[in-house]
């Protein structure tokens, strides 16, 4: 891997349509059903899910919201406006940072860790035994975390919004303390509504989409001994920072591109 | 939990040898250095290059630009952008790249060295793996990332550029806001900064690769454990050095 300059986007540009095509497959798994007769299996991966990942997303989405509310205090006391630096906060939590957290920490935890999984399954031939014992792998490995997915994570990441949102509560109401309580929460809560909450969940929802499709791609697909492991888990990592960047950004362009909602003017 | 302390001790412990072993004589990483530093560029450039333009684009770019432009104050983008690019986002970014690509390629490397047993192999013959893989790793990880956030930071900056000209604003008075309110101690902070991530990524790449173990799917749960200690060591180091510049720094948080 990178032997050119441009190994990595060719080597992009090749495999795109192969995920596309394993996405299509594995989300018509789901959406039709035959998920359902490894519901059990979805469930302990869902358990598996909760208890490995929903601490350190929401720790980092914790750091994230520290980091949001200081620097949200600094700017609006530099323009003389210490009071509202809820603005700041709410919106830089709401908006991107908590999703660019948790699209960070998916990739790193369940995007790499779902290579490993499946990759390892593919190297030592599980996923033959699979087949051979007449179990669609398929439906098996790769749909039953998708749809385990779909159960755990719209819940994991409004939790992780609330972190972020304790975090700059902290940070400008406790820490650097020039706005009151009641202050901070007037502005914080007046500059977002349920809309925008929606909209958050949105863009946080297709990057987890994107992330776990393109790890499972990589996991099934992996070959060339534990090395190839190794290599595939990398490899997924590049492609879903780029991935997480490119869906924040188009999310923020059709959400709040043309719409600032905000309350100030007509 | 005690597992996890043990561990932070062992990467202390690298460190310690990492930087005695990279100073005292003989220097025999020169070679492997240079090809560190290549590789990790080509790896980088390009993921970099469209998530910081995204970034730079959609977070500080729209959603400020948005907040400006109801003050009818758009020209102010530009000062935004010494706060979001070059102290905030840039870095974050770098870092995340960084530990992402070049970070699990170097775990991935080691580790899969770990598995064949090369690494006992390197020290039977008495040559030593801190001073001719990890040495070499940690200083073109630190120089690189400390370079990247220029690289970083010139883009994200091009992604307001492209935000500005979204709202039909001209780029005069976004580059001389951008240029006022830029200060030296922004700059040297913000190198400094992605340098030390630079060396956090790099030692918990290298140790997370040397400790790999277990057959096919311990490489992959290495990369998978390296990847998430760099990125939280990161963040949490990256609030304590924003406090830090901030609070000492008084004079680069005004607007000018």
């Amino acid at each position: 891997m990178g032997n050119t300059w441009t190994a990595v986007p060719r080597e992009w540009i090749a495999s795109f349509g192969e995920i596309v095509k394993f996405g299509i497959t594995v989300t018509g798994e789901v959406l039709g059903g035959r998920v359902f007769k490894f519901f059990g299996e979805a469930l302990r991966q869902s358990g598996i899910l909760i208890l490995g990942s929903a601490l350190v997303i929401w720790g980092l989405a914790f750091i994230l919201g520290l980091t949001c509310g200081l620097e949200g205090a600094y700017f609006n006391r530099s323009v003389g406006s210490p009071a509202y630096a809820g603005v700041f906060s709410a919106w830089c939590d709401l908006r991107e940072v908590i999703p660019y957290a948790w699209g960070y920490m998916l990739s790193a935890k369940v995007g790499t860790g779902i290579v490993a999984e499946i990759g390892a399954a593919r190297i030592t031939d599980e996923v033959d035994a699979l087949e051979v014992m007449g179990i669609s792998s398929m439906t098996f490995l790769c749909a039953t975390r998708l749809f385990a997915a779909i159960l755990v994570f719209p819940f994991m990441y409004t939790a992780a919004i609330g972190a972020g949102f304790f975090a700059s509560y902290l940070a400008v109401v406790q820490q650097i303390g020039e706005v009151s309580s009641g202050g901070f929460f007037l502005i914080f809560w007046m500059f977002q509504n349920p809309p925008d909450l929606l909209f958050s969940i949105i863009k946080a929802m297709s990057m987890a989409f994107a992330i776990v499709i393109v790890g499972l791609y990589y996991g099934y697909t992996a070959s060339g001994g534990p090395v190839g492991v190794g290599t595939a888990t990398a490899k997924s990592m590049v492609l879903n920072t780029v991935l997480v960047h490119l869906i924040g950004m188009l999310g923020t362009q059709v959400f709040w591109g043309q719409d600032p909602r905000a309350p100030i003017g007509g | 939990m005690k597992d996890g302390l043990e561990q932070v001790g062992d990467m202390m412990i690298l460190t310690g040898k990492t930087v005695v072993s990279a100073l005292r004589p003989p220097y025999p990483y020169g070679g492997e250095f240079v090809n560190q530093f290549l590789f990790a560029l080509r790896l980088c450039w390009f993921p970099l290059l469209v998530s910081t333009v995204a970034f730079g684009y959609g977070a500080p770019g729209l959603q400020a630009g948005n907040f400006l432009i109801l003050f009818g104050a758009i020209d102010r983008l530009g000062g935004f952008f010494v706060l979001a690019s070059i102290r905030e986002f840039a870095p974050f970014v770098t870092a995340i790249i960084v530990s992402g690509v070049a970070g699990t390629a170097i775990t991935a490397d080691l580790g899969a060295r770990k598995i064949r047993e090369e690494l006992d192999a390197l020290q039977v013959l008495g040559v030593d793996p801190v001073k001719n893989l990890v040495v070499p790793r940690f200083l073109s990880l630190m120089v690189i990332t400390g370079l990247f956030n220029i690289y970083a930071l010139l883009f994200g900056i091009l992604g307001g550029v492209i935000a500005t000209l979204t709202f039909n604003a001209p780029l005069g008075p976004f580059f001389s806001t951008l240029l006022t309110n830029a200060s030296i101690p922004d700059l040297w902070g913000s190198v400094l900064k992605t340098t030390c991530f630079g060396a956090i990524i790099a030692i918990i790449s290298c140790y997370k690769g040397m400790t790999a173990s277990g057959g096919a799917e311990g490489v992959g749960r290495a990369v998978n454990q390296a990847v998430v200690a760099a990125t939280t060591t990161v963040f949490a180091f990256n609030y304590v050095f924003t406090q830090v510049l901030l609070a000492t720094h008084p004079e680069i948080s005004v607007i000018k």
